[in-house]
């Protein structure tokens, strides 16, 4: 059976340093038979969440636009590596737009318990992380971390890795990187074998 | 001598628990003849997310005309600014980190320009506090949100020993912050302090 795999950009910088990471991690997992999906949040039409907890009665966000049939072609996907670049020390409000919009996921599993994931689910689906920063502090993707385990919990994922690559304002771009693209590429490749091998059993 | 108060509140939702924890902030500075108070609801502000363009690296302004224009002005004005947002999804929520990924324009007017954010009488006599809510009971839930609101203080010129923090977790359902133990008698407190911190650095 085909791994799917979903690219989500959150960057609202076209094709720059992030999205490009993430386009490598996807090239690799086209190279090992995967079948890939790009969604640029950028073009996607979503608002903040309202925090109005609505969900929190019978599970289903009452604002209806773009986020929630992208949570649910995300929790389709075998393999979702979701890239943000380092704005402000955290996520870009874009991407933390989209997780937030999440909540009814959240409330579908603590409140109404109406979302269940098993171990094996949780396995057989994961969740990567791809993040550029101008920054070369290692702890500039700190203040990220957090809010995707947040997500990929909530969707059913396991938080599998992070490919982050910092001092981009140096380098003068991830195509100067001397390691971070063939990484990704590498690391899209291992994660679509993993998946194959896993479906498998 | 009049004292600017600038104070966003970032929560979608209005009146909640974070905008109550500022308003308790901000009541003993209203109540201040100097004082003059202005809260903002970001959910009224109309600012549009950062671009990620740069531009504001060569043009030390941004190219995006909203909400910005006016904001940016203000902040630079204040003596005292404060920040309010819960915490979703353990992080800060959206509209406020739309608000902080903005201030990129004074990160380059700061880092890359090398101009003044406020003029050379004015550094070290403002002060900025952040008060958060989290449902979460965890003492953790704050600790990815800080590193974006030290960004966001630093660019404007506002340093950390000058940054105070008030937050307050496992407050969830509208109104669960009136039955905090602590939460308003700290808030108030805070305030006053804050205000009497502001007119010693304005006498300085």
């Amino acid at each position: 059976m085909t791994v799917t795999v979903l690219g989500i950009s959150g960057s609202p910088h076209r094709h720059g340093n992030t999205e490009t990471l993430l386009d490598s991690f996807l090239d690799g997992a086209k190279a090992a038979g995967a079948a890939v999906e790009k969604v640029v949040l950028k073009d996607l039409d979503y608002s903040a969440c309202r925090g109005c907890n609505a969900c929190h009665k019978d599970g289903n966000c009452i604002v209806k636009d773009d986020a929630v049939p992208l949570f649910e072609k995300m929790m389709a996907a075998d393999i979702v590596a979701v890239a943000s670049p380092i704005y402000s020390m955290g996520i870009t409000a874009q991407l933390k737009g989209f997780i937030d919009r999440g909540q009814y996921l959240w409330a579908r599993r603590f409140v109404t318990k109406t979302l269940e994931f098993s171990p094996e689910h949780i396995a057989r689906h994961k969740g990567i992380f791809i993040s550029t920063a101008g920054q070369n502090w290692d702890h500039v993707f700190d203040g990220a971390y957090p809010s995707l385990t947040a997500l990929f919990h909530d969707a059913g994922f396991e938080y599998y890795d992070n490919i982050v690559a910092n001092n981009m304002d140096e380098y003068k771009g991830i195509k100067n990187h001397p390691a971070a693209l063939k990484e990704a590429f590498d690391k899209g490749q291992k994660a679509v074998a993993v998946l194959q091998n896993l479906k498998k059993e | 001598m009049t004292i600017k108060v600038l104070a966003f509140a970032g929560s979608p939702r209005r009146h909640g628990n974070s905008e109550t924890l500022l308003d308790w902030v901000l009541a003993p500075m209203a109540m201040d003849p100097e004082i003059v108070v202005e809260k903002v609801p970001l959910t009224e502000a109309n600012i549009n997310i950062c671009r990620g363009c740069n531009a504001c690296e060569k043009l030390n302004k941004c190219v995006q005309r909203d909400g910005m224009d006016t904001y940016h002005d203000k902040i630079v004005d204040a003596d005292i600014i404060l920040l309010s947002s819960p915490i979703f999804c353990m992080g800060i929520a959206a509209l406020p980190k739309a608000l902080i990924d903005r201030m990129q324009v004074f990160r380059s007017r700061k880092y890359v320009l090398k101009l003044p954010v406020v003029p050379p009488e004015r550094k070290g006599k403002r002060l900025g506090a952040f008060l958060s809510t989290a449902g979460q009971d965890w003492a953790h839930v704050f600790d990815a949100a800080i590193p974006s609101v030290k960004c966001f203080y630093h660019v404007i010129d506002i340093k950390d020993a000058d940054i105070s923090y008030l937050m307050i977790n496992n407050v969830d359902e509208k109104g669960a912050i009136e039955k905090h133990p602590t939460a308003k008698a700290d808030a108030e407190k805070l305030g006053k302090a804050m205000l009497a911190e502001i007119k010693k650095r304005l006498a300085a």
